[in-house]
């Protein structure tokens, strides 16, 4: 344990102190920011149908938030293992006792914290939707849950591409080229009647899983679904990091 | 305290190491020396289990790096060639980190990484950050590193590479200073290093152990016959006869720029300038210098690695991984 919270307490500081950190925080602010003007904007015109709430508009209901998640993704994590290996830091960090697991996970988990940091901010969003009306907080929570749960799912892509490359831009690169099937295979769901292929596509159907969220449905499916796939990529991660050494 | 049996290391279809065998025992200083690309980081990664042997095994303080890594690697302290370092951190800072890895913590922490700060001369520039200190620095940071958890193994690769001829004082007085806790192996291609700093030599070329010994040893047993030179006041043409006729002499040599100068290559083991001196009085010549002519570890090193000069290998002394794949 003393090997993951070691590497986790660095790479957070990294993050903190890495000028790239504060550009990414700074778009994803600027752009939930026009995003949420937009939403409440659309839903004061009183030609608009009534039914939605503007939190729940705001999780996942937008393009926006796909395209921020998509590129933060593999920004986040593009360094993690790559730049050690690019500097050579890896050769002092694996001749001290801790595995390659731990090392995998305490960067993931620094990864994962960060990126809940960056979506902190959009809390003033739903302070001041019930500041200025009514907000039910359950969906409001279940929304943030869908949030991240779809970060740890994306930040283990990213981890594991991360440690294919020594070049951050490939890494960033082939974290994009994974996540993309990924989240394109959920919305080709409608394009089949066949009954099971439908309830395949939708269950990996990401637009779909953070629509439920942010209704204030928690399906545990999809929960088991992020975890289960996370831990697949941070398995592959340390193999892929353990296999370097033989070649 | 380190036992390296028969290790192999191939790259692809180039073999980098070939069966090198050899050991350091407990408080001895050990180099390794080598030509450029001879093997010997290759050596060192294994040794440290950065990189896994093809074949053989290493023990460090009775432990198999590979087998049982985690615990050998706590004996272990290590600064590689590149002393690669997290240039955004401070001094301090890292080694923090570093002691975090090594479950130290707290007070404990705290003691080591003052002691590690003084032992290697950083505690001016302890608040600094990393990036923005000099080569000399930043090589002792790394040194800083490696004997931060008290290490009974210490391994240096090039630890005195790239450095300005003052810092190298500075950093072999450190060397010097670590050996007295810790079993010491450093690689080098700098020969006075050797000299300087070690009990014991292992030459590497090719990726093959080619003299082991102390560096007396080594001159000794490479260097051949001893030989007197002797300077006369000017140029005798029989000096050349008198000489090779003493008992002992094997052959008498002449430097043909300055005849007055010769070489007298005596028997094995024999100490000829009590006779040469005698000869020379009786003779009435007169003698301006005379001496033993002792090799240098140099020129061991040069008759033993430059045998065949032609090589065809590439040189291999980078990463394990040199494409880069994105697959």
């Amino acid at each position: 344990m003393t090997g993951v919270w070691a590497t986790l307490v660095r790479e957070l500081r990294a993050y903190f102190f890495s000028p790239l950190a504060y550009v990414v925080l700074t778009l994803l602010m600027l752009i939930n920011g026009f995003v949420f003007t937009l939403i409440v904007s659309f839903l004061n015109d009183p030609r608009a149908s009534g039914a939605a709430a503007p939190m729940q508009l705001f999780f996942g209901q937008t393009l926006f938030f796909w395209l921020v998640l998509l590129f933060v993704a593999p920004v986040l994590t593009m360094r993690l293992l790559s730049e050690e290996r690019r500097s050579g830091t890896i050769e002092v960090l694996m001749t001290a006792p801790v595995t390659e697991t731990q090392i995998v996970v305490g960067k993931y988990l620094a990864a994962l914290l960060f990126y809940v940091f960056l979506w902190l901010p959009t809390l003033v969003y739903a302070a001041v939707i019930a500041y200025y009306g009514e907000l039910d907080w359950g969906p409001v929570a279940s929304g943030y849950l869908g949030v991240f749960g779809i970060g740890t799912l994306f930040l283990s892509i990213g981890t594991f591409a991360s440690t294919l490359s020594r070049n951050q831009l490939v890494a960033a690169i082939a974290t994009f080229t994974l996540l993309m099937p990924l989240f394109v295979f959920g919305l080709l769901e409608s394009l089949f009647n066949n009954e099971t292929l439908k309830t395949v596509f939708g269950y990996l159907n990401l637009w779909q899983h953070m629509d439920e969220f942010a209704k204030g449905i928690v399906d545990t499916r999809r929960l088991v679904y992020y975890v289960s796939a996370s831990i697949f990529f941070l398995f592959l991660a340390a193999r892929s990091l353990e296999a370097k050494k033989w070649r | 305290m380190i036992e390296a049996q028969s290790l192999t290391r191939r790259y692809g279809d180039f073999l980098a190491v070939d069966q090198i065998s050899f050991a350091v025992s407990e408080g001895e200083i050990v180099g390794i020396l080598g030509p450029n690309g001879a093997g010997k980081t290759t050596t060192i990664r294994m040794i440290t289990g950065f990189l896994p042997p093809t074949s053989g095994r290493v023990t460090v303080a009775g432990q198999d790096i590979v087998e049982n890594s985690l615990v050998a690697r706590r004996d272990l302290g290590y600064l590689p060639e590149s002393v690669a370092l997290y240039t955004e951190m401070r001094v301090a800072e890292y080694l923090t980190y570093r002691a975090r890895l090594f479950g130290l913590t707290g007070g404990e922490a705290k003691q080591r990484i003052g002691e590690a700060l003084e032992r290697c001369l950083l505690t001016g520039v302890q608040d600094q950050i990393i990036g923005t200190l000099s080569k000399g620095y930043r090589q002792r940071v790394g040194l800083a590193t490696a004997i931060l958890h008290r290490p009974k193994v210490l391994v240096l690769d090039e630890p005195t590479i790239g450095l300005d001829p003052k810092q190298i004082v500075a950093i072999r007085d450190l060397i010097r200073g670590l050996a007295k806790e810790s079993t010491l192996l450093l690689s080098t291609h700098i020969l006075p290093e050797v000299e300087l700093l070690c009990d014991r030599v292992v030459i590497i070329d090719r990726g093959k152990i080619v003299a082991e010994g102390t560096p007396g040893d080594l001159q000794e047993r490479w260097v051949g016959n001893p030989v007197v030179r002797v300077e006369l006041d000017a140029p005798r043409s029989e000096a050349a006869s008198r000489f090779g006729s003493l008992e002992g002499v094997i052959e008498v040599r002449l430097d043909g720029a300055r005849p007055e100068r010769l070489e007298i290559e005596c028997q094995p083991g024999r100490d000829l300038r009590a006779d040469i001196f005698r000869s020379a009085v009786d003779g009435s010549l007169t003698l301006v210098e005379l001496a033993e002519a002792k090799a240098s570890l140099e020129d061991v090193f040069v008759r033993l690695t430059t045998i065949e000069e032609t090589r065809s290998e590439p040189e291999v002394v980078a990463e394990p991984d040199e494409e880069e794949v994105a697959s």
